[in-house]
C-alpha cells in the first residue's frame, strides 16, 4: 500500500467506524477523553479485545490506575475474557497501577528524569507479541504521580512517536477533572494526539443522564461533527450514528 | 559503563541483615540523557560514605525492561534504598537520608 494512503484500524467499536470513515488511522495517536464514569476505559479495553480476537492484532495494556484484576473482572461483565487473551499471548497487560506491592515509594523528585523507562517496557511487549495496538490507561494518573509537568508534556511526544513509528496505533485516556474546560489535566493532550474523541455523560432530567460520543478531531479523516448516542450495553460500547444526542 | 551485577531477587520484604551492606539500586536507561550524572553521583556519594557499607546495583532497563516492570519504575533515573526511590539525578542529601532510613527499618527488622 502506498503510504500516502490512509490504512484503517477497525476499531471494534460498534457503530464509530461508520463515523470516522472505517476507523482509525493505522498508526496515530488517538486521546479518549472524558469525565469520569463515561466508558473510556471500557472503550480503550475494547479497541485491545476486538482487536485480537476479530482483526488477529495482539494488543498491548498499560494500565496506571487501575488493577489488573479489577479491569478483567470489569471486561468480563461484556464477556470479554482478557485473561484468555494474556494466556493465548495476544494481550500483555503491563501493571503500573498504585496497587502494585512491589513498588518502591517516591519520597523525592527532581526535574532530571525521562520516560525512557516506560518506553523500554511497552516496547518490549511490543516486540514480544507483536503488538499492532497500544492503550495506556490513563494519563492523568501521571499528573499526580510526578510534579514535573513541563517534563511529562515533552516526554509524552517522545513516548507516542517511539510508540507509533512502527505502524502501532496508540490509544490514550485522559480523565477531564470536574469544572475544567480543557480535555485533561496537562492541557496538551488534544496537540498530542492527531484523534480526539470525547465521551459525554450528561444529565439530561434529575432522573436520567444520556451517553453521547463525539469526534473532536482525527487528522486525514472526514468525520462526523455531530454528537452521537453512545450507550454500554452487555456487550460493550455501541455507537448509533443515525442518533443525534441532545445530551451532550 | 557495563552494569555491575545483574540485579538479584528482589530486596523487597527481606530484611537487611543488622550489620550487612546496603542494596542501593538504580535503575537507567541507554537513552536517558540523566542516567550518567546520577550514576556519578550515586557512586561518589556512597565512596565518600565508605564503600564496603553498599552495595550498588545497576538495571539497565534498555536490556532488562522487565525488571523496571516488576518494581513498576518507568521514570529514569531512578534510585531505590530499602523500599523508597527517589526520580531524577540525586542530591547527595537526599541519598544520605534513604540510607540512614533503610538502616533504621533493618535494625527494626532485626530486633522484631
Amino acid at each position: 500500500m502506498s503510504d500516502f494512503v490512509i490504512e484503517r484500524v477497525k476499531t471494534g467499536i460498534p457503530g464509530l467506524d461508520e463515523l470516522i470513515e472505517g476507523g482509525f488511522p493505522r498508526g496515530d495517536t488517538i486521546l479518549i477523553a472524558g469525565r469520569a464514569g463515561t466508558g473510556k476505559s471500557i472503550m480503550a479495553n475494547q479497541f485491545l479485545y476486538k482487536g485480537a480476537t476479530e482483526y488477529d492484532e495482539p494488543g498491548v495494556l498499560v494500565t496506571l490506575e487501575e488493577s489488573p484484576l479489577l479491569i478483567k473482572r470489569n471486561m468480563m461483565r461484556f464477556g470479554m475474557d482478557l485473561d484468555a487473551l494474556v494466556k493465548e499471548k495476544k494481550l500483555a497487560i503491563v501493571d503500573l497501577s498504585p496497587s502494585k506491592e512491589v513498588t518502591p515509594m517516591k519520597i523525592g523528585e527532581y526535574p532530571s528524569f525521562d520516560l525512557s523507562g516506560l518506553e523500554a517496557i511497552i516496547l518490549n511487549h511490543v516486540k514480544k507479541l507483536g503488538a499492532k495496538r497500544v492503550v495506556i490507561d490513563t494519563l492523568a494518573i501521571l499528573a499526580y504521580k510526578f510534579r514535573s509537568r513541563d517534563i511529562l508534556r515533552e516526554e509524552f511526544f517522545k513516548l507516542a512517536a517511539s510508540i507509533t513509528r512502527a505502524g502501532t496505533t496508540l490509544i490514550l485516556t485522559s480523565e477531564i477533572p470536574a469544572h475544567h474546560d480543557g480535555l485533561g489535566v496537562f492541557d496538551i493532550e488534544a496537540f498530542l494526539a492527531s484523534g480526539v474523541i470525547v465521551l459525554y455523560n450528561e444529565m439530561i432530567s434529575e432522573t436520567s443522564r444520556s451517553r453521547s460520543i463525539e469526534i473532536l478531531k482525527l487528522r486525514g479523516s472526514k468525520h462526523s461533527s455531530r454528537i452521537h448516542s453512545m450507550r454500554i450495553t452487555d456487550e460493550g460500547i455501541r455507537v448509533w450514528p443515525a442518533e443525534i444526542s441532545s445530551g451532550a | 559503563m557495563a552494569d555491575d551485577a545483574e540485579p538479584k531477587e528482589s530486596p523487597e520484604g527481606e530484611d537487611t541483615e543488622e550489620d550487612g551492606p546496603i542494596e542501593v539500586v538504580l535503575f537507567k536507561s541507554n537513552s536517558c540523557a540523566f542516567c550518567p550524572r546520577a550514576e556519578e553521583v550515586l557512586r561518589e556519594t556512597l565512596t565518600d560514605f565508605g564503600g564496603g557499607f553498599f552495595v550498588l546495583k545497576v538495571i539497565n532497563v534498555s536490556e532488562n525492561p522487565e525488571a523496571a516492570e516488576e518494581f513498576g519504575i518507568f521514570a529514569l533515573p531512578t534510585t531505590m534504598i530499602g523500599g523508597v526511590s527517589v526520580t531524577g539525578i540525586p542530591e547527595p542529601d537526599m541519598i544520605m537520608k534513604m540510607i540512614l532510613g533503610a538502616k533504621v527499618s533493618s535494625k527494626r527488622g532485626a530486633s522484631k
